[in-house]
């Protein structure tokens, strides 16, 4: 029996009706055609299908549509404001190298968001271990975690200068 | 070194924000009205006959559009090696027989995943299991089973290479060591599972969007498997997430989506799990390597006697080339006077073995590095000093194969060893604590035309507007390494244009021009970066003309394109803008297109490649030595890859290679039960992590290759290969164990301490 | 592989949750995080015809403390609540730090300690610093509940002391005795997305520097995580010594019986309950003498 949800993916309100069996991910990829959020394995292990829900990154591999009945979802198509503009994780992923093949990249920058939000002012280390769950073959990781210590500072810096404004 | 405007800056990857943003286009996110989706039945045996295959209650299920087996296929073979028709082994659907777990048995297309999945259980077939072979030693025994009717000592390719007088060289040694080695195989484990999707146009003809490195080679081997045209085949590369070799043969789901389609008239997409590329996927070559090699007592090497045998698993796929290079790399680094080798390629009832990233090198060069720190070592010298005394230069002969033009191998190794701080380190490090060292050479690209194929190596067109824009055409192919973004460098470098100025069309053989033999060997920059620069001088070459009719110029005057603008060089007054000079080319040629093509093909240089890379990289490691786990503290690279067209890009492809090259030495393999894979997913797949990497530091030496375009070669693969030397070289500093069976695991660690 | 075709159910009270675990029988499967049953389900290994989701029971969320009752993880806190939880933190350490090295962020966020309690894997990697402190599971079904002692609840690899119509509705972990101490340790290949080849976890009650009580257990060397109750008995009462820790660790080499697999030989598993014991009985008593 299909259940009917109700949802929200990067503030659009969806209700459709799910199978129970089918993941987050096969609801984002093939039924919202959000396909920026992709598949690398299907068991929890390679990150690539990483999404925001209710503000925490989960595998949407491993969750199932319809557990996010009532519930906000936060994709990589969400992350910029406009399609003119960018969030400052993307700049700097995109400025330091960080995206090689790029299938790896939309759960990066998720996980990058989960670890900024949580912790704005992260140590190397620590960049490292929250990337614990998002494996990328291409860019030996250096890169990437540059760009996530560029983009702290730069949220760091603008919101310091909307504190003084 | 020669000074460039774009060409060495960091300039960012043109494709960067569509992946940042998600918006990039791989093929499983593509999806055509009708689509059906398509599902593999795979031989759960190693070695079988096919005795009968029911289709009928799979093909009975609701939703089911089309099931195939090999009998319904046109039954021809296939494989890259078209210059020697009888290497090409592989059907497309298994026939009559399976030889490995995983071989391709039938495909179902249905109106959804669950439906094809579904039917895949309703397929029946009977087998009649076969004894099978699962290592090179017992596949060579004449009693061993036979795994292709067409080569009954299961050793389908043998090559030699042979120079200088083998038995005078050892004779004149004064010491001689032999020694084997042997590798596991590892996984390409790019991020992206690959994917095909085939449409039939209205016409028939058959477009193909795919994950691959070489859509010209799929192309082609479609169409001959098909029983079709090459030009009715239009194969389209969408975003590739990663090959690393992985991905450059024609492969069963291509040849089903395309056959699928044509039987039902719908778009047909295929996309592979994990679990299958793990379980069944192509591989690197294990190897088996017998090495001899002779020196004098001051550390001289005399001669090298080296046999290698590589498993290939149960198809040739690419592993001609691989059995051809490795016995190449073995003569390269040093100063061989004498040489032979001899390397065997033999079938097993095993996934195929293939192309990976280094192609031969790193398990050739695993062997040559490990031995060089033995001989050093009784020798008596520094493992630094017996390198430099034997180091390969410019102008070095392998002779009859290839010749050496550039080389920064000697500047690679004193850089690397000063950076390090080796000779202190190597002296006094604390117990568990050691430091070791690695070096490579690599190709930049391949000669030897084993596709056989009758177009340049690479092309390009270049469409010049009189907007002051261009459109590069190319069939080269970006799959993650960059090579769009560095193509528009030189393309830019050359026609003193800006980046935003060049859109890039890479290919889709319907437009892009034919033909280039795709991403691998390292190829790409100074192949297609040749071609591109043959398109735009032919352009330039125009626009001067133009330029001087224009201005009535003097013959002497020399022209240029700068900043956007075309104009004599010593009176810049006479010059007009790109886009000016554009419109009055073509108004003088009554409004033809300015558009010029050009390519590039490596003639007159032997047998391998145009160009070599050459580098050196020590790591640093501290070894736990209770639990036999190793910490890789630090890693230093000196490399030579020629101009570095984008340093961000050289430095992303030395942080990713020594990613894999970690994995190599430490983690990676594919654990085996006879021909059954058992770690098929990334849990057990053991690829490093973001807190596995160590930092890293890398200097490029400074060279100019007069082959390459403005100066460059090759800096993605050669650079596969010194990690795992270098860290295995390490952990026997630290620990005493030196490791002559990759990989280096805490359990040999352990083991290997205890000995001593 | 997809995964197969089930029915689903999101109670809001543990009462409906038992009634539909009762009325569905042995085809029903409780989901918490999902991180066992989806990989599962999707290798072919588990195909429940209903699958009962507990996530939307107010009741079992949480995680709760207070000095006298010690410690109440409510079955669907997620394993990153657990690692974060400053009384965790501050208290149980070795739990915070079992639960905050396991698997990887994601599966952090979305796994549950009693998740991986009620798989019982033998690498399980939360049982050994909860069996080591001593903690109980308690279960309900329709007729009451009940509680269990961690270290009698695992049954094999897979099973457990749950009857069919059970739900693990907490796990509770008494309050740290003075002068005790528990710490947790392991080894994988890699720093990220890695299952334990070893783990071990040692609890140690104090008075002076006599070995008052202590608790040893070994995960993934055996059908379940298990005590080393032979090294367990032969330290208790006697004199902290170092030659005590590194008998005793010998002693629990003897108990274990590891199996060779794609993560580790049982040779190298045996030397790593050997090493890994030692370091995990130093660490308990550093923290035992301090707390
Ligand atoms: C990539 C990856 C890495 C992992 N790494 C590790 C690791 O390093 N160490 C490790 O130990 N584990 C690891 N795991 C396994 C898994 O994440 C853990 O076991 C996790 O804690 C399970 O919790 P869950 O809530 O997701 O369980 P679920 O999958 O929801 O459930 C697991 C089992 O418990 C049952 N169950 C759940 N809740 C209850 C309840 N309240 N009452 C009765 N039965 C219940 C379910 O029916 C099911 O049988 C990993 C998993 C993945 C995907
Ligand atoms: S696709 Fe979900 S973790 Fe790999
Ligand atoms: S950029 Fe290719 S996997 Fe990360």
């Amino acid at each position: 029996m299909k259940h009917h949800i109700n949802f929200s993916v990067n503030g659009d309100d969806y209700s459709l009706a799910v199978d129970p069996w089918r993941t987050l991910n096969e609801l984002l990829r093939e039924d919202l055609n959000l396909t920026g959020t992709k598949l690398g394995c299907g068991t929890g292990d390679c990150g690539a299908c990483t999404v925001m829900v209710d503000g925490r990154t989960v595998s949407s591999c491993l969750t199932l549509a319809v557990s996010v009945n009532g519930k906000s979802v936060t994709t990589v198509e969400g992350l910029a404001p406009s399609g003119e503009e960018l969030h400052p994780i993307q700049e700097s992923f995109i400025k330091t190298g960080a995206i090689q093949c790029g299938f790896c990249t939309a759960g990066m920058e998720m996980s990058a968001l989960h670890l900024l939000n949580n912790n704005p002012e992260p140590t190397e280390k620590e960049i490292r271990a929250g990337l614990s769950g998002n494996l990328c073959r291409c860019t030996g990781y250096n890169q990437i975690v540059e760009a996530i210590s560029v983009a702290a500072e730069q949220i760091r810096d603008s919101e310091h200068e909307k504190e003084e404004r | 070194m020669k000074r460039f405007n774009i060409v060495g800056t960091d300039v960012p990857r043109t494709d960067a924000e569509a992946k940042a943003r998600g918006t990039a286009i791989y093929t499983d996110d593509m999806k055509l009205p009708g689509m059906l989706y398509g599902k593999i039945l795979r031989s759960p045996l190693p070695h079988a006959l096919i005795r009968n295959i029911d289709i009928s209650r799979a093909a009975s299920l609701p939703g089911v559009k089309c099931v195939i087996t090999g009998e319904d296929t046109p039954k021809i073979k296939y494989g890259n090696w078209r210059l020697f028709p009888e290497t090409q082994d592989e059907y497309p659907l298994a026939v009559e027989k399976v030889r490995f777990i995983g071989d391709e048995v039938a495909a179902v297309a249905a109106i959804d995943n669950d439906t094809a999945e579904e039917a895949l259980e309703l397929i029946k077939v009977e087998y009649e299991e076969l004894p099978g072979v699962f290592d090179v030693d017992s596949s060579i025994l004449p009693a061993a089973p036979v795994i292709h009717d067409y080569c009954p000592s299961n050793i389908s390719v043998n090559r030699k290479i042979k120079y200088g007088d083998i038995e005078k060289g050892f004779a004149e040694a004064d010491y001689v060591r032999e020694d084997t080695f042997t590798m596991q195989s590892v996984s390409h484990a790019y991020l992206e599972p690959c994917s095909a999707l085939a449409q039939v146009d209205l016409d028939g003809r058959i477009t193909l969007w795919t994950s691959t490195q070489v859509p010209y080679i799929i192309q082609c081997l479609l169409a001959s498997t098909l029983n079709m045209r090459e030009n009715d085949i239009r194969v389209i590369k969408p975003f590739v997430g990663g090959g690393f070799g992985g991905k450059m043969e024609l492969r069963a789901w291509e040849f089903c989506a395309a056959f699928i389609a044509k039987k039902t008239g719908r778009p047909v997409k295929f996309t592979l799990s994990r679990e299958e590329e793990f379980l069944t996927g192509r591989r690197r070559h294990p190897m088996k390597i017998r090495s001899r090699v002779g020196f004098k007592k001051d550390g001289t090497l005399v001669a090298k006697d080296l046999r290698i045998q590589l498993d290939g698993g149960a198809y040739n796929a690419m592993g001609p080339t691989a059995t051809f290079l490795c016995g190449n790399f073995g003569a390269m680094l040093y100063r061989y006077p004498n040489y032979r080798f001899h390397g065997e390629h033999i079938y097993t009832n095993k996934p195929p073995a293939s192309a990976m990233r280094g192609f031969g090198a790193p398990q050739s060069l695993y062997a040559t590095e490990i031995q060089m720190n033995l001989a050093a070592e009784e020798l008596g010298i520094d493992p630094i000093d017996i390198r430099l005394k034997n180091a390969q230069v410019s102008g070095d002969k392998i002779p009859d194969v290839a010749t050496i033009s550039s080389c920064g191998f000697i500047e690679s190794i004193k850089a690397v060893a000063d950076m390090s701080g080796w000779k202190e380190k190597r002296k006094n490090l604390k117990p568990g604590q050691g430091i070791g060292i690695g070096c490579y050479s690599f190709i930049s690209g391949g000669v030897f035309n084993w596709f056989n194929t009758q177009y340049p190596f690479s092309a390009a067109e270049v469409r010049a507007f009189s907007d002051g824009t261009v459109h590069l055409l190319t069939m080269a192919s970006d799959i993650g390494q960059g090579s769009d973004t560095v193509l528009k460098q030189i393309l830019a470098e050359e026609l003193g244009l800006n980046m935003g100025d060049i859109r890039i069309t890479s290919a889709d053989t319907s437009m892009t021009p034919q033909a280039d033999l795709g991403s691998w060997g390292s190829r790409v920059t100074l192949m297609a970066g040749n071609a591109v620069i043959d398109a735009a001088k032919k352009i330039k070459e125009r626009l001067f003309g133009a330029l001087s009719a224009r201005f009535n110029l003097n013959v002497i005057h020399e022209i240029e394109c700068k900043n956007g603008r075309v104009q004599a060089v010593t009176r810049p007054d006479y010059g007009l803008t790109f886009g000016e000079a554009v419109a009055l080319v073509q108004k003088a040629n009554r409004g033809e297109p300015l558009v010029a093509r050009g390519s590039y093909t490596p003639r007159g240089k032997g047998l391998v490649t145009p160009a070599f890379g050459f580098g050196a990289q020590v790591a640093e490691v501290e070894v736990d030595r209770q639990t036999g786990l190793v910490e890789v503290k630090q890693m230093w690279t000196a490399h030579d890859c020629g101009t570095v067209i984008n340093p961000r890009s050289v430095e992303g492809q030395l942080a990713g290679s020594i990613q894999m090259g970690l994995g190599y030495a430490l983690s990676e393999q594919f654990v085996m039960d006879g021909g059954k894979t058992l770690n098929t997913s990334f849990v057990d797949y053991k690829m490093p992590t973001a807190a596995d990497m160590p930092p890293s530091q890398v200097v490029h030496v400074d060279t100019y290759e007069p082959e390459g375009p403005m100066g460059a070669k090759e800096a993605g693969e050669g650079l596969a290969s010194p990690t795992a030397p270098a860290i295995s070289d390490a952990v026997y500093h630290a620990t005493g164990y030196r490791c002559m069976d990759l990989p280096v695991t805490p359990e040999k660690i352990l083991e290997g301490m205890k000995k001593d | 592989m997809r995964l197969p075709k089930f029915e689903y159910f999101e109670p809001k009270t543990l009462e409906a949750a038992l009634n539909l675990l009762t009325q569905n029988g042995n085809n029903a499967h409780l989901l918490a995080g999902g991180t066992d049953v989806l990989v599962k389900m999707r290798n072919g290994r588990l195909k429940p015809e209903a699958v009962i989701g507990l996530q939307g029971i107010e009741d079992l969320n949480g995680i709760h403390f207070d000095s006298g009752k010690g410690l109440a993880i409510g079955a669907t806190a997620k394993l990153a609540e657990v690692a974060s939880n400053p009384d965790v933190l501050k208290h149980y350490p070795a739990l915070a730090f079992a639960a905050g090295v396991m698997a990887n962020v994601q599966v952090r966020n979305m796994g549950t300690i009693a998740g991986n309690l009620c798989n019982a894997a033998p690498s399980a990697e939360n049982a050994p610093p909860l069996m080591a402190m001593g903690a109980e599971v308690a279960l309900a079904n329709l007729q009451g509940d009940r509680r269990i002692a961690l270290h009698q609840f695992f049954r094999g690899p897979g099973l457990t002391a749950m009857e069919h119509g059970e739900i693990m509705t907490a796990i509770l972990v008494p309050f740290p005795v003075p002068k005790s101490g528990a710490s947790y340790k392991r080894v994988s290949a890699r720093c990220g997305v890695d299952i334990a080849a070893v783990c071990v976890s040692a609890w140690v009650a104090l008075d002076g520097e006599v070995c008052k009580d202590v608790r040893i257990v070994l995960g993934a060397v055996a059908p379940t995580p298990m005590r080393a109750v032979g090294a367990e008995s032969f330290m208790r009462e006697q004199t902290w010594t170092q030659e005590l820790i590194e008998t005793a660790a010998a002693q629990a080499v003897q108990e274990s019986k590891p199996i060779s697999d794609v993560r580790a030989s049982a040779d190298y598993r045996k030397k790593m309950v050997a090493v890994l014991t030692l370091r995990a009985l130093e660490q308990a008593y550093e923290r035992a003498i301090k707390n």
